[in-house]
């Protein structure tokens, strides 16, 4: 069964904008959504901005009363399903919930809960916290809250290769679909904020105290983030016969491991060309079939220098031609949500031939100098973009999206 | 994209046994491996028991350098890993870019989280030590195990709870089928912590948690009242089956076919349907009728309501023939280890195709009538095993089902 898949809906919860319309507008807008933390005290932490969704209202989204008290994580993912259903024009009665699946990434799952189970027992006992509180946060709760908002009895899974997590997720989903083990998948990524993540990034020195810069000579680090970005995948020919709207289609990825240092990416790259290559390959496309890159692009000094490193070991002499940006340096680093967020901005890009900016981009590092498209996003003819994510513990992953021709 | 997959290397550390020889000797002995919990204190709770794994010294398969900031997930896994390398006589038979990693693992990590949030908590979070902040994430375990063994093709984490070991079996068997890779590690791995005890004990889920119930690890047996936690590691090394004749391994088993379901009900491991539409879809995948199975590896974990309703799935699955095909649960033994039983199943399987031995169900003793299957009971059985099954459920609502089959 050699089924072409493509992408046929989007929905996006994000800190500077949520549903396809705001969302890609803002990107294109060069919008940030970097302000004060607020959802816990940061007065003892030494940086103290992040990119948190604001007023969000999972009433919207949910029509099961019983999951009003869900966690965050799936709270946003619930509500990105919701707007990427909608906007596929699905009607899910019209297909069998056996043959629709879920396949979500994360970093940290439903963080939140343990966050505030461990508060209970530093501020009180133990004993103050309720079993039901803790059940609910294992990560799988993120794919099978979904599930069970929509019905949907197909495969379920969550993927939490940290920051690349929602590549593959996507990945996995698109398998799924060729193998014929389902008819819709709901793939992406959803992280709430995480103070565990906060503090970590903290301590190791990776979060800046202001903006994030990626590719810039005086970039400072990552801005933590959340949100939720989930695609509908579909194999085409059902996708046709519905008369659907069809943004891009998925023709390959590639996943690659550093095996390296579980913080610290390859110093040259290693890993990350061989996930691209791999990825070039499974498309059957070469690299000169490339217009744009949805850059890792952290903002941190290793992983900017490295993955520029790496996209020139591919690409050679084009890379200088490629258009490379970073909506990290707008959206933060949502975590597990990014690269779904990302593939999500590469389905938009190359059906609208306009690429979004990296903005705060002030200064050139010597070490980083591909077009990182600044600050003002461009319109540009591209047929195949790659979604590129790299993640703790050297997990790797490039996504292709190519402009849908019958 | 037709690739048949074949099993040819297995690492198990368990509650009964460490590597392949002690674990499958101590299944068809019917050892338990339930005994009282020393890795942290239990004395508050009215259950004392865990299939813990006694003395596991990690330097003994890891050597003394690297593994200071290892969990004690990361620590089984990492040589869970080595020891199905060496089990296969990979050698260098492969390049790093041809062998790949896919772990379940969903609570293994919990603990490490809570560690470093409330140690954030306690001392101000310019003072938590950033060399514990790695395990907070869910992929360590497998990232630390690739570092190990130099796995650099494919490195990924399923978390579905207590289905994870089946599905990342699953996952790693469609990457190979697929043509993405030649060779992966693919197994479950879970390491028993306070943090999981404390919440399945105050859940009330865990056997002796409620008053005047004997704390008992009895699948399928009347006096059942809840389940025991255990702990382990299972991995096994799959290939090609190309791959695996090219190279003259020792194959030990095929991928035959697997489904998975999602039972999108409030408590999902009360529905029947996705049980059964994962068998139907494994039967279908495997080209395979219930007749066909010659044993089936059960989730069954001691609990009142999951033993039952597997029975029932059974039935529905297996018609006529359910009342014929041996089941055993070597939860009994095991206890429940969540992200690694699945994947201790698949071991348990792959040696009872090898040996024509089926492991029991160990501690049954008084009849339920609403569990009236051929468990094995308490001695294991010798039989010629063709094809063998996996079930596996997770709490949360998810069903797989995998048939291994001795490759013809």
């Amino acid at each position: 069964m050699d089924r072409r898949v493509v992408i046929t809906g989007l929905g996006t919860i994000t800190p500077i904008g949520s549903g396809k319309e705001a969302f890609w507008e803002a990107l294109l807008a060069g919008k940030s959504g970097v302000d004060d933390v607020r959802c816990f005290d940061t007065s003892h932490h030494r940086v103290h901005k992040g990119c948190e969704v604001r007023d969000f209202d999972f009433r919207q989204y949910t029509k099961n009363g019983a999951l009003e008290k869900l966690g965050r994580g799936s709270q946003l993912a619930i509500a990105a399903t919701r707007l990427a259903l909608e906007d596929s024009g699905l009607e899910p009665d019209a297909i069998e919930p056996e043959r629709i699946g879920v396949s979500v990434g994360t970093t940290g799952g439903e963080i939140q809960i343990l966050e505030k189970i461990n508060l209970l027992r530093y501020e009180q006992d133990e004993d103050y916290v309720d079993s039901a509180l803790f059940l609910k946060h294992p990560c799988n709760n993120i794919p099978a809250n979904i599930a069970k908002e929509f019905g949907f009895k197909g495969p379920n899974t969550i993927i939490p290769t940290a920051c690349a997590a929602g590549n593959y997720a996507i990945g996995y989903a698109y398998d799924l679909i060729k193998l014929g083990r389902a008819d819709v998948m709901l793939a992406g990524g959803s992280d709430p904020f995480s103070k565990v993540a906060f503090t970590g990034f903290s301590r190791l020195g990776a979060v800046a105290p202001d903006i994030c810069q990626p590719f810039d000579k005086n970039r400072k680090g990552m801005i933590i983030g959340e949100g939720a970005g989930i695609l509908v995948l579909e194999p085409l020919d059902k996708a046709l016969a519905r008369e659907a709207n069809i943004y891009a289609e998925v023709i390959g990825y590639g996943l690659s491991c550093d095996g390296y240092h579980i913080t610290t990416p390859h110093p040259e790259g290693d890993g990350v060309v061989s996930s691209v290559k791999k990825a070039l390959k499974s498309a059957g496309i070469r690299p000169e079939d490339v217009q744009y890159i949805n850059a890792h692009g952290t903002g941190t000094i290793a992983n900017d220098r490295a993955e520029t490193i790496s996209i020139k070991k591919v690409f050679n002499e084009h890379a200088k031609r490629l258009l490379v940006s970073s909506i990290k340096s707008m959206l933060g680093h949502t975590m597990g949500a990014a690269s779904a967020i990302e593939a999500i901005t590469c389905a938009l890009v190359v059906s609208n031939d306009v690429v979004p900016p990296t903005i705060n981009y002030i200064t050139k590092d010597p070490e980083c100098d591909l077009d990182y498209v600044p600050n003002v996003k461009r319109e540009h003819r591209v047929d195949v973009a790659l979604n590129t994510a790299y993640a703790f513990g050297g997990n790797n992953s490039c996504l292709v999206v190519k402009k849908f021709l019958n | 994209m037709d690739n048949r997959v074949v099993v040819t290397g297995i690492g198990v550390i368990s509650p009964i046994g460490t590597g392949k020889e002690s674990f499958w000797d101590g299944l068809k002995r019917g050892l338990s491996g339930i005994r009282p919990v020393s890795l942290f204190d239990v004395s508050r709770y009215r259950s004392k028991q865990a299939g813990e794994i006694p003395e596991f010294d990690p330097k003994t398969f890891l050597g003394q350098k690297g593994i200071r900031h290892f969990d004690r997930t990361s620590l089984l896994i990492t040589a869970a890993t080595g020891m199905a390398l060496g089990d296969a006589s990979l050698d260098h038979c492969y390049g790093e870019e041809d062998l790949g990693i896919v772990l379940g693992s969903t609570f293994g990590s919990i603990e490490s989280i809570s560690t470093f949030d409330l140690e954030a908590l306690k001392e101000g979070p310019n003072y938590v030590n950033p060399m514990d902040f790695p395990n907070t994430v869910l992929n360590a375990p497998a990232s630390r195990a690739s570092i190990f063994c130099q796995a650099k093709g494919l490195n990924s984490t399923v978390s579905t709870g207590e289905t994870s070991g089946v599905d990342a079996i699953i996952y790693a068997t469609d990457f190979l089928k697929m043509g993405r890779i030649k060779a992966v590690l693919a197994g479950g791995v879970y390491g028993l912590t306070r943090d999981i005890y404390w919440a399945a004990y105050r859940a009330g889920v865990l056997s002796g948690s409620k008053d005047s119930n004997v704390e008992i690890c009895a699948p399928f047996d009347k006096r059942r009242n809840g389940i025991v936690l255990g702990e382990g590691a299972a991995i096994v090394l799959l290939e090609t089956l190309e791959g695996a004749l090219n190279r003259g391994a020792r194959i030990y088993a095929e991928v035959k076919g697997y489904g998975s379901a999602f039972n999108p009900t409030r408590s999902g491991s009360e529905d029947l349907g996705g049980g059964v539409r994962a068998v139907s879809a494994a039967f279908q995948e495997a080209g395979l009728e219930a007749k066909d199975i010659s044993y089936i590896s059960a989730n069954a974990n001691s609990s009142i309501n999951g033993d039952k309703m597997e029975t029932v799935v059974i039935k529905e699955s297996f018609g006529d023939y359910a009342r014929k095909v041996p089941v055993s649960a070597i939860k009994s033994m095991t206890g429940d280890c969540l992200d690694a039983s699945g994947a201790m199943q698949c071991v348990a399987c792959i040696m009872a195709i090898n040996e024509g031995v089926i492991p029991p169900t160990i501690n049954y003793r008084e009849f339920d009538p609403q569990c009236d299957l051929d468990y094995v009971p308490n001695k294991k059985r010798e039989i010629p095993v063709r094809h063998a099954m996996v079930q596996s459920f997770s709490y949360t609502g998810n069903c797989s089902s995998l048939i291994l089959s001795r490759l013809s």
